[in-house]
């Protein structure tokens, strides 16, 4: 574990969170990925543990520490198990949402219950029609009487069907908004549980959605603003994923040293050819600058600044790397690296993430939009 | 009621690293609390949540190794006493020594310790502790009970259980089957750090007295030794020569 200050207290909670983890989610990891466990039981052990509370405010039982802290503890949850990993930072992602944008009384009523993991929360924005251009969503919401009225469906959304709490990007006669929908209700139904490639610990459904009334006091922030919260939220939870990926990426590096280590080929160890460095010493190096631009991003955001381009670099980077580690990982363990769920599980865990939560084509536009921007 | 756990900050055998003669590298090895220590805190919250009263943590270390009484505060005792000695430096005895002349003063109903560390595992430190504060010393509990002003303490031993019925005050050593120690959750981590730690000098606590210190003058791994055997035969016949090789061995059952 590497936190990269000298502070006792963030370290006690790392080293406790990580020892927590390797004893009581990683063991249980590949049986998410077969489909012989299910993903709550852990989850729940988690929350319990405190891990949604720590980037959140002590007036609604937060810990009140660093983004930066809450980035490598979803590292470290990311290497224990990639899928409850994007369960929790999805969650926490509409908890932020609330911190940010709601008003005091939206607060009030759900963000201690859903930081504590009692409200298990889902962030509804893609849709079968629209992902990475959001802004056309489908969904529409209209007001009527005391309630707006949702019509529409989403789609690949984490936690779909499980959650307690939605929030849900609909587009009103301003424009694009944003609400918290309980669960259940009439008007809201989901599909089945999509196969996936990887994440296969974690739900995803569509969410389906025929007149879902929802209360006026609802409407989170302000109506028409929903574009702007759904970016900035993202800009966030980029930092976060580039964190879990780092995560990925470590387990597979962890994996491919020992077998390195212990496999022989022409009489020695292949630890010992020199192509079998070189991969050794490029994921190591990725690792490293993955975990240094997300601790990077998160302190940006830490002291206020602007970090939208340094997050998308992160992630950028860090998805795109765990995809390289692990597939390095494959192949040092030849044959026995295309055949073993427990080892070809850390790709496919990656591969959702240079997709989900922001291309990687759509946050190199980003990038250079915010540089070129900067630059003048 | 008053209950003592005794810890220690033992090195992490995990990260331990050898010489190339094979002697462990002790000085700058990353340390954390001996395994079984947990076993010793969680038993002595048990027996807090049951009688209400104190959890006193000690522990005879450096000041680096704040982190382990940190910890035990953090999983929910009371308060900790950490004796400042450098444990690599000193023996069994001056641990034992060191530990009696902290815990004497608080009046203790129950003074805790694990079986043995996990990095050094001698177990010598709970008997002498009993000697020292002139104590009943039951040893290896699996299974604890205060009843009034008696402990009934059931006993690991090697081929059987023995139950002992002992007076409190008592010096107690508990194998890692008595309980499963509990996570402490992050809140419990942070409010830790406001518990109370007290910090005393180890030799103005307890001038060194005039026992002669014993000194490790080796320590080095040991390897395996495997015995190689092979079970020949088909599939079925190999299975059960293995499963009557592993009988005689003791390993099943």
């Amino acid at each position: 574990m590497f936190y990269p200050e000298n502070h006792e207290d963030y370290s006690q909670v790392l080293e406790s969170l990580g020892s927590f983890m390797e004893k009581e989610i990683l063991p249980v990891s590949p049986k998410l990925d077969s489909g012989e466990a299910s993903i709550e039981k852990p989850r729940k052990a988690l929350f319990d543990q405190g891990m949604a509370l720590i980037p959140f405010p002590a007036e609604y039982g937060g810990l009140r520490l660093p983004f930066s802290v809450y980035a490598n503890a979803v590292e470290l949850l990311g290497t224990a198990d990639a899928s409850i990993a994007l369960s929790v930072e999805i969650h926490n992602a509409v908890a932020e949402g609330i911190k940010r944008f709601g008003s005091n009384e939206q607060r009030r009523k759900y963000l201690s219950n859903v930081i504590s993991g009692k409200t298990l929360a889902s962030f509804a924005l893609t849709e079968p029609a629209s992902g990475s251009d959001a802004g056309i969503m489908a969904t529409s919401a209209e007001k009527k009487g005391g309630e707006f009225v949702i019509n529409g469906s989403k789609m690949f959304i984490t936690n779909a069907g499980e959650a307690d709490l939605y929030l849900v990007f609909a587009k009103t006669r301003k424009g694009p908004s944003c609400f918290l929908l309980e669960a259940p209700n009439p008007g809201l139904k989901f599909g089945g549980d999509i196969k996936k490639l990887g994440m296969k610990g974690s739900k995803t459904s569509e969410v389906i959605l025929t007149d879902c009334r929802v209360p006026e006091g609802n409407l989170v922030g302000e109506e028409g603003k929903g574009a702007d919260y759904a970016k900035e939220i993202l800009h966030g939870a980029r930092i976060v994923v580039a964190a879990l990926n780092v995560g990925i990426a470590q387990i597979a590096y962890d994996k491919a040293i020992s077998y390195a280590k212990s496999r022989k080929a022409f009489g020695k160890s292949i630890s010992e050819f020199q192509l079998i460095r070189e991969k050794i010493a490029d994921m190591k190096t990725g690792i490293s600058a993955g975990r240094l631009l997300y601790f990077y991003a998160s302190k940006i955001r830490e002291m206020g600044a602007d970090y939208a381009s340094e997050a998308s670099q992160a992630k950028v980077f860090a998805t795109e790397m765990s995809l390289k580690a692990c597939d390095d990982a494959i192949q040092m363990h030849g044959g026995y690296g295309y055949t073993t769920d427990d080892l070809h599980r850390h790709w496919r865990d990656a591969r959702l993430l240079t997709i989900g939560e922001g291309t990687s084509e759509v946050l190199r536009l980003l990038i250079a939009r915010r540089e070129l921007a900067r630059s003048q | 009621m008053k209950i003592a756990v005794c810890v220690k900050h033992a090195v992490d055998e995990t990260e331990l690293k050898l010489d190339q003669s094979g002697k462990p590298l002790l000085q700058g090895a990353a340390g954390k609390m001996s395994t079984f220590d947990k076993n010793a805190v969680e038993e002595g919250l048990r027996l807090k949540a049951t009688h209400s009263g104190e959890v006193v943590i000690f522990m005879v270390g450096t000041a680096d190794s704040k982190k382990t009484l940190k910890e035990a505060l953090a999983m929910g005792a009371d308060r900790g006493v950490l004796v400042i000695a450098d444990p690599i430096t000193i023996d069994t005895y001056r641990t034992a020594e060191l530990l009696s002349a902290a815990i004497k003063p608080g009046g203790f109903d129950v003074v805790l310790c694990s079986e043995g560390s996990s990095d050094t595992y001698s177990g010598q430190v709970p008997p002498m502790l009993g000697e020292l504060l002139g104590l009943p010393y039951v040893g290896f509990a699996r299974k604890m009970e205060v009843k009034g002003q008696s402990a009934i303490i059931e006993r690991s031993l090697e081929d059987s259980v023995e139950v002992v019925e002992a007076p409190l005050p008592l010096v107690t050593s508990v194998v890692s089957e008595i309980n499963e120690p509990r996570y402490p959750t992050l809140i419990q981590i942070m409010q830790a750090s406001k518990k109370q730690l007290e910090e005393l000098t180890g030799d103005k606590l307890s001038p060194p007295g005039s026992h002669r210190q014993a000194t490790v003058t080796s320590m080095s791994s040991q390897p395996s030794i495997r015995k190689h055997v092979v079970m020949e035969g088909t599939p079925d016949e190999a299975a059960t020569k293995l499963v009557e090789a592993l009988t005689k061995e003791g390993v099943l059952k």
